[in-house]
């Protein structure tokens, strides 16, 4: 513990450095716009960069590029609340009820708590980051693909939590996104599945134009058709602060989001965005008032935004602590680290003390940063909504284009999302909520993946599910919260579910304005 | 409008589109030039394509940009190269799977988009011999013990891979093949995640390049069998090579530039001339040094002859795999 302190005041020592504190601010400054326009990922943001900290030492360079990746989680949620648009693939949640806050006059505290909560779950991710890193890297290590699997089936049974619509019409919308997800090259084969000999489908269908497409395009091909209130929302600066009430609401979900997030964090592969999906399914099986959700419930932006932001923490640990780059965005904050002559591995702690220790360390002081950065930009970004829709929607097109083609330089995803827009407006239109979608499109290239590598593992038998601790646990987990839907609908005491299905079929549903 | 004038005024305008093509070669290169770069940011053709863009731009005076365009495993940046205007302004940086792509395409029956014949080599950059790794919990101190025990219980060793027909599943597959033992192939979807699995021991072996393993080998997790170069690697003299050993493999992870076929040749000539100034400044040798590799430049015409035999071992390779 004593040497934990000493070394960390040593990486405080390089973090407080003024040239260091610079990049650190201009890591922070471009995730946070990275984040903030749709498509651009953090990834894109880092491998534009790459070049420029050429000229930088490895500990510079590092702290700047890691600030654009937890950065753009921060800068996330703004464009989802503001306009249903995910500016990440991690902020999909957060259109549903941050856009309904929004509606109802209450971006400002929206955009507040998400701020808030990415701060409080940032500090909580680097806090266990900096104490515990070995321990969670040995476990991160034994998630290996039958737990993975594990992992994604507990995924999918939440599906049935995700969405304000009716149970159908959330498996009917997690049906097509599996489906969707398995368009692409099977990877144990080799054989293209309905990519239509394109060699651009051959990796899938990307996740960004699909979540813009349905989210942020279909919200404003459907808007015209909509009664538009003459006079554009102009939240008094007063409101723009989230009330008392609003606070205690996301207490909880903030804590629980942070914690989920960092586990969901460390274990290799894409699961940030599962972490966010995940959440919010707790929140809404944990919240008393479970119809709120879609409407502008507090808990579905407190506890996904802070689900990824400590996902985000999370998945330092490997890289760190082992020098595995267990995703593609660690891939190149590796490979970045390596042109600089550092070798991220398991010395990297004793050969480089300076460059580990200022690089946690950085992390305290870029989360501070981005905190005191965004929390004063909720006056700014909420004034985006006093623009006139006749002006703001065709620029926002623009940004989504531009963002979608960035992910991947492909015109292929631009018309993938220009489609996926269409959808999403009949999808709007008949009351279908195209987050299951998105979700089934997440989980089943990696679920499929995960599968069948476990099935190679084991030669075939299914047993190995059962045979692995993890993944045994995981699949009871699931294996219970079946049972307990079941045992709610066989009981006599209506679920909320039934209610909403009940109400969609009496009166209008509320969600329709 | 009069038939007489249209020729005339077709043959006007080609012949300033001429002139302007001629004063534009002579100038060449008078604007930013793209280096497509078919994989994931961080990748081994990125870490390799950023350092020499920056050292080529002072040497062109003209920006030289890197363009990622990854997808199925390096196939869409190939193919995005093969059919840019040959026009020298659009190069590709590309590994040793380029070779491979035709081939998959041929056994599967679908129509080729591109072979080797479309691009024309420029020069070889690095060559980082490739390295059979065991993880530290499986028993085998030599390679062969790890062939004894994969013939007496065949399929029952896993090895890991950054994907089907990906440069970390050629060469174990064509050291199975030589060896005639049969290991069971778990495919990942990158280098990064196929070494996870080694060290998770979800998989028990892996063919990797020795800069990507280096910090594994160093701290004791991954142990090196063999190397598949031609000679033992500088920093790892105690690692045989599969010659020593009595198999007659080599496999090198290399990244090579390259231009698509019909770019004049004045033009690949100049680009010739300036890569090889390119390679031996120190900022390039530095940044390459750095990655835990040497620079590994060859020329067009040795650059060819050595592309010729690697893309009969990666041929060799696919087909040994064969349709799955």
């Amino acid at each position: 513990m004593g040497t934990t302190i000493d070394s960390l005041l040593l990486g405080f020592s390089v973090a407080f450095q003024p040239d260091v504190l610079l990049y650190a601010f201009l890591g922070c400054l471009v995730g946070t716009l990275v984040g903030v326009l749709p498509g651009v990922g953090p990834l894109a943001g880092i491998s534009i960069l790459l070049p420029v900290t050429f000229g930088l030492d490895a500990t510079k360079a590092i702290i700047m590029l890691a600030g654009i990746y937890y950065g753009s989680q921060y800068g996330g949620s703004t464009t989802s609340i503001l306009m249903r648009i995910p500016g990440e693939a991690s902020s999909v949640m957060t259109c549903l009820d941050g856009f309904a806050m929004a509606r109802k006059g209450r971006a400002g505290a929206a955009l507040a708590i998400a701020a808030v909560g990415s701060f409080v779950a940032g500090t909580f991710g680097i806090v266990m980051l900096t104490l515990l890193a070995p321990p969670l890297a040995a476990f991160a290590l034994r998630f290996g693909p039958p737990e993975y699997t594990a992992l994604l089936v507990l995924g999918l049974v939440f599906l049935a939590y995700m969405s304000s619509t009716s149970l159908i019409k959330t498996l009917l919308m997690a049906c097509v996104g599996l489906l969707l997800g398995c368009v692409g090259i099977d990877v144990m084969s080799g054989q293209f599945r309905y990519a239509f000999d394109l060699k651009e489908l051959a990796d899938g269908v990307g996740i960004v134009p699909v979540a813009v497409g349905l989210f942020g395009l279909g919200e404003i091909l459907s808007t015209p058709s909509r009664k538009v209130q003459g006079e554009v929302m102009q939240p008094k600066f007063s409101e723009l602060m989230p009330t008392r009430e609003e606070w205690r609401q996301s207490a909880m979900p903030i804590a629980r989001g942070s914690v989920l997030g960092f586990l969901v964090g460390i274990v290799p592969g894409s699961a940030h965005i599962i972490s966010s999906f995940m959440s919010y399914a707790i929140e809404r099986r944990l919240s008393k008032n479970p119809e709120e959700f879609g409407h502008g419930a507090v808990a579905g932006v407190a506890g996904p935004e802070s689900a990824n932001n400590a996902a985000s923490t999370g998945a330092f640990v490997p890289m760190l602590s082992l020098g595995l780059p267990t995703g593609p965005i660690t891939a190149v904050l590796m490979a970045a680290l390596m042109i600089h002559g550092v070798s991220p591995g398991p010395q990297l702690v004793t050969e480089h003390p300076k460059v580990f220790w200022g690089f946690i360390a950085s992390m305290y002081v870029g989360n501070l940063m981005l905190l005191l950065l965004n929390l004063p930009l909720v006056g700014l970004f909420v004034s985006v909504l006093r623009i006139r829709y006749a002006y703001l929607y065709p620029i926002i097109i623009m940004f989504c284009i531009i963002g979608v083609y960035e992910v991947n330089h492909s015109l292929i995803d631009v018309w993938i999302m220009l489609i996926m827009g269409v959808v999403g407006y009949f999808l709007r239109k008949f009351d279908f909520d195209p987050a299951p979608l998105v979700l089934g499109l997440v989980i089943a290239p990696i679920f499929e993946l995960s599968l069948r590598q476990s099935l190679v593992m084991s030669g075939g038998d299914y047993m190995i599910f059962a045979q692995r601790p993890f993944s045994a646990v995981l699949f009871a987990i699931s294996a219970l919260l079946l049972a307990m839907s079941m045992w709610s609908a066989f009981s006599k005491r209506k679920d909320w579910r039934v209610k909403l299905s009940e109400a969609e079929a009496g009166t209008e549903a509320p969600s329709q304005k | 409008m009069d038939r007489r004038i249209f020729v005339a005024g077709t043959a006007a305008a080609g012949a300033v589109l001429t002139a302007g093509t001629a004063f534009a070669q002579d100038a060449y290169p008078s604007r930013a030039i793209t280096l497509i770069n078919p994989f994931p940011p961080g990748g081994a053709a990125d870490v390799v394509g950023r350092p020499l863009a920056a050292v080529l731009e002072p040497i062109l005076k003209q920006p030289v940009v890197i363009d990622t365009k990854q997808g199925a495993a390096g196939a869409v940046g190939a193919q995005v190269a093969a059919s840019a205007k040959p026009d020298g302004y659009t190069l590709l940086v590309h590994i040793v799977s380029l070779s491979g792509f035709a081939e998959v395409d041929r056994i599967y029956g679908r129509p080729v988009k591109f072979t080797n014949d479309d691009f024309i080599p420029i020069a070889r950059l690095i060559a980082d011999p490739m390295v059979l790794l065991v993880n530290d919990q499986v028993p085998y101190k030599t390679l062969k013990e790890l062939v004894e025990a994969a013939k007496a219980k065949p399929d029952s060793l896993l090895f890991s891979s950054s994907g089907l027909h990906g440069a970390l599943h050629l060469p174990m597959a064509l050291f199975n093949k030589t060896a005639d033992i049969k290991m069971k192939h778990l495919p990942t979807n990158g280098g990064g995640p196929a070494l996870t699995a080694l060290i998770g021991n979800n998989a028990q072996v892996l063919v990797s390049s020795f800069a990507a393993a280096n910090a594994q080998i160093k701290a004791g997790k991954a142990r090196p069998l063999a190397s598949f170069g031609a000679k033992r690697d500088p920093s790892h003299p105690d690692v045989p090579t599969l010659k020593e050993l009595g198999y007659d493999i080599e496999f090198y992870l290399w990244v090579g530039l390259f231009a698509p076929k019909g770019t004049p040749t004045e033009i690949v000539d100049r680009l010739r001339g300036e890569v090889k100034k390119a390679v031996v400044t120190e900022k390039f040798e530095s940044a390459i040094k750095n990655l835990g590799q040497d620079v590994a430049y060859l020329d067009q015409a040795d650059f060819k002859k050595f592309w010729d035999a690697d893309a009969k071992r990666v041929e060799d390779a696919v087909r040994t795999i064969g349709k799955i």
